[in-house]
């Protein structure tokens, strides 16, 4: 199978990591570079500064773990959206905005893609995973809103992304499309 | 009989809930907001909750309006 990440930033990359030992061959889409801040929060190391995201997570996976991966250093639109997902038997969604997710539910949704989503509050409080056919994008409160760059909410962004990689693996061995809250204190199946 | 599930500052808790019909968003803010101050939320007992404490929530309507989520936005995943 092929897994599709959507934005590997804080939730994305640390669940690929995370989803290193399936059956399946994983692919990164992002447009963004490492920065320096993104260290603190994000699974990339000091090697990867000033690289793509999406080439760096391929690069450190093949270096650090003899994993082979796919990397598109672009911004997903709804242009290249079919050419990006083509193949895809599951599409993960990681973006940091409302529009980006649209997009990408539309075509999923029109071409009966399997698609899940993982989101987090801006105060690291509180996160989702849950299946598109339950998912509406929450936009943010102001355009450049703080997101979770330091690494004060490290935490709850791992509670998360294991929470992920786990539905990841239990569709790609089961077929199962579980959903799920997380909190500071608990992690709840809602469906 | 519905389900309310209300979760605030990383806590959230069940609460067993008659509605009438389709309730508003903004009623269902307002009834969480008088049962977490109440103390009638298990796990959730926030006498001084401020008053705009849900302002920016989110209501999830799921499994045909049965179980109901009142929860923070989650605008981020990078």
């Amino acid at each position: 199978m092929r897994i599709v990440f959507l934005g590997v930033g804080a939730l994305g990359s640390t669940t690929a990591v995370l989803c290193r030992a399936l059956d399946a061959t994983l692919a990164f889409v992002d447009f963004d570079k490492v920065e320096s801040k993104n260290l603190l929060a994000q699974a990339f190391v000091k090697q990867s500064l000033g690289k793509n995201k999406a080439e760096a997570l391929k690069a450190q996976l093949l270096n650090f773990h003899g994993v082979k991966a796919e990397a598109f250093g672009v911004r997903l639109t709804k242009e290249n959206v079919e050419q990006l997902v083509k193949d895809a038997g599951l599409i993960v969604d990681c973006f940091d905005n409302a529009e980006s997710r649209r997009v990408t539910s539309e075509h999923a949704r029109v071409k009966n893609l399997p698609l899940v989503h993982a989101a987090i509050s801006g105060d690291g409080s509180f996160g989702l995973v849950r299946w598109d056919e339950r998912f509406t994008p929450d936009a943010e409160d102001h355009a450049g809103q703080a997101t979770c760059e330091g690494g004060e909410h490290l935490p709850m962004i791992g509670l998360l992304s294991a929470t992920l990689a786990r539905t990841i693996q239990d569709f790609v061995t089961k077929q199962e499309r579980r959903d799920s809250m997380i909190g500071l204190k608990s992690v709840t199946v809602t469906s | 009989m519905a389900i309310l599930n209300i979760t605030y500052n990383g806590l959230s808790a069940d609460y067993p809930i008659e509605l009438d019909g389709l309730v508003a968003d903004a009623d269902i803010k307002r009834i969480a907001h008088e049962l977490v101050r109440s103390g009638d939320v298990p796990g959730l007992n926030l006498p001084h909750l401020p008053a705009q404490a849900f302002d920016g929530f989110v209501v999830d309507r799921l499994q045909g309006g049965h179980r109901l989520y009142l929860r923070p936005k989650v605008p981020f995943g990078a």
